[in-house]
C-alpha cells in the first residue's frame, strides 16, 4: 500500500471524529444559555454592580426533575436581580470533563459556581486551581472555598411513608432505589418510619437497581414490588422515580414522586411528590458570596422547616380516598417538625 | 427468606413475562449485530443506533400520535445509521472501532441536544402505552402462556423479526454470503459474492435491528424518552454476541437469560429484605454478567470450536489477500 493511499485513509478516519466533535460543540455552545439580564459587566469586578456573577452546572435536561428544581431556583433568583446567571446543562458526567466545564467559567470571572450534582472531584480540582471562585456542590467534605448542598429529603419522606401507611390495604410498600447511597437509604428508611407510625402491619419491600438512569430498570423494578403485593411505593433517583411513574400508572396504584412535582407522569396515580427546593440553598449561598461570608465555606442545610424540602401533594390523585384521620396526624407531624418538637430519625445506613 | 415468593409457579410466570419483555431491546439490537459481524464488521455504534431509535420513535409518536410510526421511524433512523456506519467501514474502508465510537458520540449529543432544545424546561412529556393483547388459544396454556402470549403487539413483532432474521442467517442465500464474506472475503469475491454489497446489507439489517430495539424500549415499556435512555444497551448487545460465539439463537438465548437473571436478582434483593438485607447489593447486581458469562462459556467449550469471524473487523480491499 502506497503512501499516498495511508494518507488518503487517514484523512478520511478524521472525518467522523471531527463530525462528533463538531456536533458536540454546537450542543454544548447553544447549551451554554448566556442568560444574561442586562447589565452586560464592567471591566472592574465589584464596581458598583451589586449582582452576583453565577453559573449553574447541571447534569442533565432541564426536563429532567433534578435539573429542573435547580435551574428553576437560580431563574427565580436572576428575575429577583440577585444574580447575573450563566447555565450549561447536559454537562459531562465524568470527573475530566466537568471540570473543564467549571474551569471555564471560573477563568471568566463567575464569582459562584453552582454545580449540582456529586461533583467533589471536579469541585475540589477547580477550586483549587481558581482560589477566587466560590462552589457550591453535593461533596462529601468541605474546602475553604467549596460549600456542602445537603438533601433532607427524608423528612418529607416520612410525610410520605405517613400517608402509604393509611393508603395500602396489602400493608405492603415499597421502595426503590438507583445505589445504596446516604441520601436513598435514608428516604427509603424514613418513608418505611412514617408508615408504621400509621400502620403498624405495614412491611416494606425494596430494591437498588444498580444505576441512576436506566428508568426501564426501575419501571422493572416496581413492577416487581407490585407482583408481591406492594400497592403504595416510592423511588429515589431519575431513572428509578420515571420507571416506577410508568409502573404504577399501568398497575394503577399509589406512589410519590421524587425531588420535583412528578404528578404530570402519574396524573390519577401520583399521591404527591417529595420536593427538594433549592430556593433557600442558592439563595444563602448567593448572600453569602455578596457578603463576603461565604468562607470558610459550610455546609447548607435546609429542611421541612425553611422549605428546603417538602411534600407537595397532587389533587388529581384519584386511586383511593386519604383517610382523613391519617391526614389530620401527618399535617400534625409536619408543624412539629416544622417547630422542631419532632426530628425524623436519619438512618444512612451502613 | 421464602423461596416460593420467587420460584414458586405464579411468581415465576410473572417473573418470566416482565423479563422476556425487558430483554427484547437488547435481544434485538444484538440479533442485528450479529449479522453485521458475521460478515465481518464489528459495529460499535450499537448504543447510538438504539439511542436515535429511541428519541425518533419517540418524537413520531408524541408528535403524530402513532404508534406503528412511531416504530417505522425507529427503524428508519437505525438504517440510516447503519448506511453512515457501511459507508465509512465499507466504502471508505476506515477504521471500524473508530467509526462505531463516533457514532455513539454523535448519537448522544443529537438526541440530549435535540430533545433539551423541544421539552428543555417544561414538563417531562410521556406518549400513550400500547395495551397488552392475549393471543386467542395460546395464551390460555399454562405457563407458556401468560409469559408469551400476553405481551403487547410490538413484543409478537419482535419475536417474529427476530426469529426471522436468525433463519436469514441460517437458512438461506443470503445467510450463507454474509458467512462467506466474514470468513474469507477473497474467496466469496472470487466466487461472485460482492463483499461491499453484503456487508452494506448486513449493517442495514443491523441499523433497523437496533432502531426497532430503541423503539420496543421507550413506545413498548416506558412511554417517556430521558437522555441515555438506552442505558448501555448497546453494549449488553455486543458482549452477547461475542458470549453467543456468533451464533444468532445462542445470542438471542443469551439476552433473554441475563434479562431474566437481572429480573431475578431484583427479586431476590426485595425477598431477601431490601436494604435491611445483610447481603452486599453489589452482588445482587453482578448476578446477571456472572450467571450469563458462566453459561456461555460452557456453551462455548462444550461446541468446542472457534466461532469467530475470520476476517471480523478487517475492511476488503481488492487484490490485496486475505
Amino acid at each position: 500500500m502506497g503512501v499516498e493511499s495511508v494518507m488518503r485513509l487517514t484523512t478520511w478516519k478524521a472525518v467522523p471524529i471531527c463530525l462528533a466533535a463538531i456536533v458536540l460543540a454546537t450542543g454544548a455552545a447553544s447549551c451554554g444559555d448566556d442568560d444574561d439580564g442586562g447589565g452586560g459587566g464592567g471591566g472592574q469586578a465589584g464596581g458598583g454592580q451589586d449582582k452576583v456573577k453565577t453559573a449553574i452546572v447541571l447534569p442533565c435536561a432541564t426536563s429532567d426533575p433534578w435539573c429542573k428544581q435547580g435551574y428553576d431556583a437560580a431563574k427565580a433568583l436572576q428575575k429577583q436581580g440577585a444574580i447575573d446567571l450563566k447555565v450549561t446543562t447536559n454537562a459531562p458526567q465524568d470527573t475530566a470533563g466537568v471540570t473543564r466545564v467549571l474551569a471555564q467559567y471560573a477563568q471568566s470571572g463567575t464569582q459562584l459556581i453552582l454545580a449540582h450534582s456529586t461533583w467533589q472531584d471536579a469541585a475540589f480540582a477547580v477550586a483549587k486551581q481558581f482560589p477566587d471562585v466560590d462552589i457550591a456542590s453535593y461533596a462529601f467534605e468541605l474546602r475553604d472555598n467549596v460549600a456542602i448542598l445537603e438533601e433532607p429529603i427524608y423528612q418529607a419522606a416520612y410525610l410520605a411513608g405517613m400517608l402509604a401507611g393509611g393508603l395500602t390495604e396489602s400493608n405492603t410498600i415499597g421502595g426503590s432505589a438507583g445505589q445504596d447511597v446516604p441520601l436513598c437509604h435514608a428516604e427509603l428508611e424514613a418513608f418505611e418510619d412514617g408508615a408504621k407510625r400509621t400502620n403498624k402491619q405495614v412491611k416494606m419491600i425494596d430494591a437498588y437497581i444498580g444505576d441512576w438512569n436506566d428508568s426501564a430498570k426501575g419501571k422493572q423494578a416496581t413492577q416487581a414490588q407490585i407482583d408481591q403485593g406492594a400497592d403504595v411505593v416510592i423511588a429515589c433517583g431519575g431513572g428509578p422515580a420515571t420507571g416506577m411513574a410508568q409502573a404504577i400508572k399501568e398497575a394503577n396504584i399509589s406512589g410519590f414522586g421524587y425531588v420535583g412535582d412528578m404528578s404530570s407522569q402519574a396524573p390519577k396515580n401520583m399521591v404527591g411528590s417529595v420536593l427538594y427546593n433549592l430556593g433557600p440553598y442558592f439563595k444563602a449561598a448567593v448572600t453569602d458570596v455578596k457578603d463576603d461570608t461565604f468562607r470558610p465555606a459550610k455546609r447548607y442545610e435546609f429542611g421541612l422547616a425553611d422549605g428546603g424540602v417538602s411534600l407537595q401533594l397532587n389533587d388529581g390523585y384519584s386511586v383511593k380516598e386519604i383517610p382523613a384521620n391519617v391526614m389530620d396526624q401527618m399535617e400534625k407531624v409536619q408543624d412539629q417538625i416544622k417547630s422542631g418538637e419532632f426530628k425524623v430519625p436519619y438512618e444512612a445506613g451502613a | 427468606m421464602d423461596w416460593s415468593e420467587i420460584f414458586g409457579p405464579d411468581a415465576l410466570v410473572v417473573l418470566l413475562s416482565t423479563s422476556v419483555a425487558f430483554a427484547m431491546p437488547t435481544a434485538l439490537a444484538a440479533v442485528g449485530e450479529t449479522v453485521a459481524e458475521r460478515a465481518g464488521v464489528l459495529n460499535l455504534g450499537l448504543e447510538g443506533m438504539l439511542l436515535s431509535g429511541a428519541l425518533a420513535s419517540f418524537l413520531v409518536a408524541y408528535y403524530v400520535g402513532s404508534v406503528a410510526l412511531g416504530t417505522l421511524a425507529g427503524v428508519a433512523i437505525g438504517i440510516a445509521l447503519g448506511a453512515l456506519m457501511a459507508f465509512l467501514s465499507v466504502t471508505l474502508k476506515t477504521e471500524q472501532i473508530i467509526n462505531g465510537i463516533a457514532i455513539v458520540l454523535v448519537a448522544q449529543g443529537i438526541t440530549a441536544f435535540t430533545f433539551e432544545k423541544l421539552f428543555g424546561g417544561g414538563e417531562q412529556p410521556t406518549v400513550a402505552g400500547i395495551p397488552d393483547v392475549n393471543v386467542p388459544l395460546l395464551h390460555s396454556i399454562p405457563g407458556v402462556g401468560p409469559v408469551l402470549f400476553e405481551q403487547n403487539v410490538l413484543f409478537y413483532v419482535s419475536v417474529a423479526i427476530a426469529l426471522g432474521v436468525c433463519l436469514l442467517l441460517t437458512r438461506t442465500r443470503f445467510g450463507l454470503s454474509v458467512s462467506a464474506v466474514g470468513e474469507s472475503p477473497a474467496a466469496a469475491e472470487a466466487m461472485a459474492v460482492s463483499v461491499a454489497r453484503t456487508r452494506w446489507l448486513a449493517l442495514l439489517v443491523g441499523g433497523a435491528m437496533a432502531g426497532l430495539g430503541g423503539a420496543v424500549l421507550v413506545l413498548g415499556q416506558l412511554n417517556v424518552f430521558e437522555e441515555d435512555v438506552s442505558g448501555g444497551r448497546g453494549w449488553i448487545a455486543i458482549a452477547l454476541v461475542i458470549f453467543g460465539r456468533w451464533n444468532p439463537l445462542f445470542v438471542l438465548g443469551g439476552a433473554f437469560l441475563f434479562g431474566f437473571t437481572d429480573a431475578l436478582q431484583i427479586r431476590v434483593q426485595a425477598v431477601s429484605g431490601g436494604i435491611a438485607s445483610t447481603v452486599p447489593t453489589e452482588i445482587f447486581g453482578a448476578l446477571p454478567y456472572a450467571v450469563t458469562l458462566v453459561v456461555m462459556v460452557a456453551a462455548t467449550v462444550w461446541a468446542g470450536r472457534d466461532a469467530q469471524p475470520a476476517a471480523l473487523g478487517v475492511p476488503f480491499r481488492k487484490g490485496v489477500g486475505a
